[in-house]
């Protein structure tokens, strides 16, 4: 349905996205996963025909989007990481005039305001103005205004940032409605692996501008089939400790978390006993330690050494 | 387009209060600037050596026919030591055929009283040829003379013309700064999103442009139209009858400055910027431009020069030209021109500097 080649921008010297290839089939609901500033937004700029491309194609049902950037839009729904609204104009003010923009009028027009006020759960507020809002109820707007022409295809760029976990939720529950129920494909950034754990049926891993892997949830947790993650808790943390662990032969990857450290090891290597040994040379003191599944977390940590929000 | 020109409006009235600021200003500094000095005559102080009471008297008479000169009689003695004790800029000599200035300093008003005495004296010379040499006693001047007015100026003072460059420059020069200030809203729109949200939508860049812009443009009309209103009809200020002349001339000047913002939004990229700008621009503007003071009074070529850039100073001379001068939609070609000139060079700049700048933002 949608599907880049070679998708690469150049600003001046810097290279913000090189030859991403990733597509998108008909109900899909797939998601570019990475780090601020991987090229995130400059990638799906570039696909909903916002930012020109450098070189490499966007290809929408087999033509060249850009060549007829119209007939994408049309089918489009882009929801901006910015509260992109006229925060002085209520939502309803706000949806009629983006319903009007996209050709919807009249009694139609009215009906889509009122589903979609229902549907972001801003029915009773609808006549106050957007400033008003609280930070969730700005991003539901944020979403609801993009959904008033029924698009095919949905891209969202953090939706969620900067929300309380509650309307975070009531987001994520209402995207994967609108994806399951009512076939919307759907192409969701986010530097939250959770997020895109729980919405996205594949993924892209994005970092530095390129992809670095892709594939469904479970094909990518393989990559770390032969390994596992032990969360150490301490009670102060410990340089030196960190070191040793790092140097353990089984180790592949230490990272220091706030109450401790997470080690990526070969899996069946009894690492345990060298563990506390470790803490006893250096007088560090566990305070608890676990044994957890890979997550996208830890792929992207294993793939380039650094966590997704570093 | 419709759909994005209605909305820029219903913004406007949530938010009038900068509109309506400006507005005042204009109100306010014209009525201290301008409508202050009110119908002020200048007195003028006249002496004859040569002339009798009589004769001098009715000199007076013929002088003070027109109501912006007040011609009162004095001696030489009086006048010299006024002058030479700088409470006077000048005084008037009158003889039989001819005049005489004493002039202490220079003053703006003296040649426009040159201008007048002369006239004065000129047609009482070519009555008195005319009278000896058809033998006739007394001519009644308004069957004889057809009197051909082509313009106000010649009839209007210094005063007046000073007044109506008031209310001209700063009529144009607050309307520069609401249709700049209003202009905003295109940055603050490519930095909260609202932009890149409509060029994901089926409208096309240029139904957007058009839609914003036109707003812009009929606020500036709006703002000029309504402050030369409220100044005809409450301070009663008086605008000729040139409507269409004036008419386009505020559209013309108003392209001009919509397009000046056009470059300011292409050059400066935040709004932060902006409300830093703005001010420098406008102010400058208008005092490079002539809204401030004459630009006959300005006699440094660099300065010159740079006003001759300036839109404002197309938007007086085209104005003043219509209310003062009478001036016909052809004999404004200067002014018209020129404004559309500019604007459409500026406008041409600034939508390249913006779409370049649009072109390296992502959502």
């Amino acid at each position: 349905m949608l599907e880049t080649k070679d998708l690469t921008k150049r600003f001046k010297s810097k290279t913000a996205v090189n030859q991403v290839n990733l597509y998108l089939e008909k109900g899909e609901s797939v998601g570019l996963l990475g780090p601020n500033g991987a090229g995130k937004s400059t990638t799906i700029s570039m696909v909903a025909t916002l930012l020109p491309p450098t070189s490499g194609k966007v290809r929408f049902n087999n033509t060249d989007a850009w060549k007829n950037p119209q007939a994408l839009r049309q089918v489009l729904g882009v929801v901006p990481q910015e509260i992109a609204l006229y925060e002085e104009l209520s939502a309803y003010e706000n949806m009629k005039f983006f319903g009007k923009v996209y050709g919807l009028k009249g009694k139609l027009l009215e009906k889509r305001i009122e589903e979609v006020l229902d549907l972001i759960g801003l029915t009773e507020r609808k006549k106050d103005a957007v400033r008003t809002y609280s930070g969730g109820m700005k991003r539901r707007i944020n979403i609801g205004v993009t959904l008033l022409h029924e698009p095919e295809i949905l891209i969202m760029d953090e939706p969620t940032v900067g929300i309380d976990p509650q309307s975070r939720n009531y987001i994520l529950d209402m995207i994967r409605e609108l994806n399951r129920s009512r076939g919307i494909t759907v192409l969701y950034t986010s530097h939250y692996m959770e997020e895109v754990e729980k919405l996205c049926d594949r993924v892209y891993i994005m970092d530095h501008g390129e992809i670095i892997a892709s594939g469904t949830n479970d094909e990518l947790k393989s990559i770390l089939s032969n390994e596992e993650t032990i969360h150490i808790t301490v009670q102060t943390h410990s340089l030196s400790f960190e070191e040793k662990l790092s140097q353990l032969p089984a180790v592949t990857q230490v990272s220091e978390e706030e109450q401790g450290y997470k080690v990526i090891a070969s899996k069946g290597e009894n690492l345990l006993e060298d563990i506390f040994e470790l803490s006893r040379q250096t007088q560090t003191k566990i305070t608890g330690v676990s044994l957890q599944t890979p997550s996208l977390e830890d792929v992207f940590l294993h793939l380039t050494g650094r966590t997704l929000r570093d | 387009m419709w759909t994005v020109f209605k909305l820029q409006w219903i913004r406007l009235f949530k938010q009038p209060t900068l509109l309506i600021t400006f507005l005042g200003m204009t109100l306010v500094f014209v009525y201290f600037l301008a409508g202050a000095q009110g119908e002020q005559t200048i007195t003028i102080p006249t002496f004859s050596e040569t002339l009798s009471q009589e004769e001098q008297s009715d000199w007076l008479d013929r002088l003070n026919e027109e109501e912006t000169f007040e011609f009162i009689e004095s001696d030489y003695e009086t006048v010299y030591e006024d002058i030479r004790m700088n409470e006077r800029a000048f005084a008037l000599g009158l003889e039989e055929d001819r005049y005489q200035f004493l002039i202490g300093r220079e003053d703006m008003e003296i040649s426009t009283l040159i201008q007048y005495v002369n006239q004065i004296y000129s047609e009482e010379q070519r009555l008195e040829q005319v009278s000896e040499s058809f033998g006739i006693g007394e001519i009644n001047v308004g069957s004889y003379i057809l009197v051909e007015t082509t313009g106000r100026t010649e009839a209007a003072s210094s005063n007046e013309i000073y007044r109506m460059a008031v209310v001209v420059g700063m009529s144009l020069y607050f309307s520069v700064y609401s249709i700049l200030y209003l202009m905003t809203n295109l940055v603050e729109e490519k930095q909260t999103g609202t932009w890149q949200r409509l060029i994901f939508s089926p409208l096309t860049k240029t139904r957007l442009y058009a839609g914003q812009l036109l707003h812009y443009m009929l606020v500036g009309v709006l703002q000029i139209t309504l402050a030369l209103l409220i100044l005809r009809y409450l301070v009663g200020i008086e605008f000729g009858t040139n409507y269409l002349e004036i008419g386009v001339i505020i559209i013309c000047f108003v392209f001009a400055i919509v397009s000046l913002g056009m470059l300011l939004m292409g050059l400066v990229g935040s709004p932060q910027q902006l409300q830093v700008v703005i001010p420098i621009v406008a102010t400058s503007m208008a005092m490079l431009g002539g809204a401030f003071w004459p630009l006959e009074v300005v006699s440094n070529r660099i300065l010159l020069f740079l006003a001759e850039l300036m839109p404002i100073k197309y938007g007086i001379q085209g104005m003043m030209g219509a209310v003062l001068q009478d001036r016909t939609l052809s004999q404004l070609l200067e002014p018209i021109g020129a404004l559309i000139l500019t604007g459409i060079i500026l406008m041409g700049v600034g939508i390249n500097l913006m779409e370049r700048v649009s072109e390296n933002q992502s959502i």
